[in-house]
């Protein structure tokens, strides 16, 4: 329980920051959808007509961007990579910077054994990220609600958070994984950063190119697209079942890898 | 000089690794152009039906946006992003990896000033940008001529490769001033990334818009692209902004540095 609070302190700050940056990042989007509603329906026409890779290219989506729900949709694939920058993140620091402060051997002379003190971490973690996604959640609805013109948005909000919760703690125990394994607990956030931009960068190639639509199993920004969840479309049940072998996997990575680990202190 | 050359070896594996992957990024880019050459033929027939207003509106009128240059500023966003990232990665280790490191005490016994220590650690840092650059030019101009389908002015695209140059100097500066302010930076990469998206994201929602103000906000939109095709030079104030703002900042960090309390282990 120590271990937990200590942790939750740790992050406190930053949790803070992360969450009034989710907040201005919904009023920054919000305020671009003014300008798009405004101009009516005849762009909705057009970008109906435009090829897919051109749209990708323009940064248009198969959402109706005169709706705020649409428009919405369109903004969450920048929440979704701010929240998973934010897991990632977490998930590699909250395991490896015991050994990066060297406090590793104060902690680890406890008498808590090295399960209990992931686990605790990884709680600890998991309620950042919980906390993270209600402050997007109340951000959106309060935001939201401001633009929507009576339209019935909050079922909306509250599946894609759902989706967002998915991604949030597969990249977080990805990071995890990737500190308990790597030698040098220092490089596990930089290369853990470099995955999450390789399968975002994955995601927008595939945008570009039909043909490659297979690849999507291997990046995770692809699972829940707002375009397929939104309007009663919920979350795939294969997306789901992948993310849940996901995270399993490196759950058990993490530990089974950090109780052999040889501590360098 | 052996500060300097201890800092290029200890840069000269990330700089392998991050060329690398901005050259992997681009390659993978442009291998969809031919896709999207031909998907642009359709779409410029759909839009000679639309009216002209509408056309100017959305942006793209221009003969340009549908050629390889136009393709190619796509994914130069994306790069520039991954750049910038780098740059700042750099910027803020300078001086925070010595106090991270617990070597900041070996460095500043030894007979320098700390202004020439400054000096050789900001000039390595900047030949590593350079070398990223240059291999990054040769790699991106040799898969564009690859790939063309019309004949492009190499100047253009140089102009345009070259953004990604200037807005490295930014972050390197904003890098350097922030890790000579902030007494104990705990995670140089969190900084960074923080940073870095903060500035692109408010640099992606202020742009439609149309103010002139906002741009200044973020260096991501210190270069437009479509202007550069256009014209085939920069806009002279934001270059000047952008100059002012880096010699600012290096003024600055050299001012606060030669005061700067560094505690010793």
């Amino acid at each position: 329980m120590n271990i937990f609070l200590k942790e939750m302190k740790y992050h406190r700050k930053s949790l803070i920051f992360w969450s009034i940056g989710v907040f201005l990042m919904v009023i920054s989007g919000m305020t671009k959808y003014e300008a798009y509603s405004s101009s009516g329906q005849s762009i909705n026409d057009l970008i109906a007509d435009i090829p897919k890779s051109l749209r990708a290219v323009l940064g248009f989506s198969d959402l109706d961007l005169t709706k705020a729900s649409g428009y919405y949709g369109m903004l969450f694939l920048y929440l979704l990579l701010m929240a998973t920058i934010h897991a990632v993140m977490l998930g590699a620091t909250i395991i490896a910077k015991e050994e990066r402060d060297k406090t590793s051997e104060f902690l680890f002379v406890k008498p808590v054994s090295r399960s209990k003190v992931i686990t605790t971490k990884l709680l600890a973690a998991f309620t950042n990220i919980i906390i993270f996604n209600l402050a997007t959640f109340l951000s959106s609805i309060i935001l939201l609600g401001k633009y929507s013109d009576g339209e019935a948005v909050n079922s909306e909000i509250a599946i894609l958070m759902a989706a967002m919760l998915f991604l949030q703690v597969l990249f977080m125990v990805i990071g995890s994984a990737l500190a308990a394994v790597k030698k040098k607990p220092k490089s596990a956030a930089s290369v853990a950063a470099g995955i999450l931009l390789l399968t975002y960068m994955l995601s927008i190639v595939i945008d570009l190119n039909e043909n490659i639509e297979g690849l999507r199993y291997f990046t995770p920004f692809k699972y829940f697209e707002a375009k397929n969840v939104m309007y009663g479309g919920g979350l795939d049940v294969l997306f789901v079942v992948i993310s849940l072998i996901l995270i399993l996997t490196l759950l058990v990575v993490t530990y089974v890898f950090y109780k052999k680990r040889d501590l360098n202190v | 000089m052996n500060i300097f050359m201890h800092e290029l070896k200890a840069y000269r594996k990330s700089t392998i690794i991050w060329s690398l992957s901005l050259i992997a990024i681009i390659v993978i880019f442009m291998s969809m152009y031919s896709s999207f050459a031909e998907d642009a033929e359709d779409f410029k027939r759909i839009l000679e039906n639309y009216p002209e207003a509408l056309r100017n509106a959305l942006g793209f009128n221009q003969e340009n946006f549908f050629t390889i240059l136009g393709f190619y500023s796509f994914p130069l966003s994306f790069i520039t992003l991954c750049a910038a990232i780098q740059a700042m990665n750099l910027g803020t280790s300078i001086v925070s990896k010595e106090v991270l490191a617990k070597t900041a005490d070996f460095l500043l016994t030894k007979p320098f000033t700390r202004n020439k220590i400054l000096t050789a650690k900001l000039l390595a840092a900047f030949v590593s940008i350079v070398m990223t650059n240059v291999v990054y030019f040769a790699a991106a101009s040799f898969v564009a001529l690859q790939v063309k389908t019309d004949d492009f002015s190499l100047k253009i695209f140089f102009l345009l490769s070259l953004t990604i140059f200037f807005i490295q100097l930014l972050f390197l500066a904003f890098g350097i001033i922030i890790s000579v302010i902030v007494q104990r930076i705990k995670s140089v990469l969190t900084v960074s990334l923080a940073t870095v998206f903060v500035f692109y994201f408010v640099g992606m929602f202020s742009d439609t818009t149309g103010d002139e103000v906002k741009r200044y906000i973020s260096p991501f939109k210190y270069f437009d692209a479509a202007y550069i095709i256009k014209h085939s030079s920069y806009e002279a104030t934001f270059l000047i902004v952008g100059a002012v703002i880096i010699l600012l900042a290096i003024a600055a960090s050299y001012v606060v540095y030669n005061k700067k309390d560094i505690h010793a282990v």
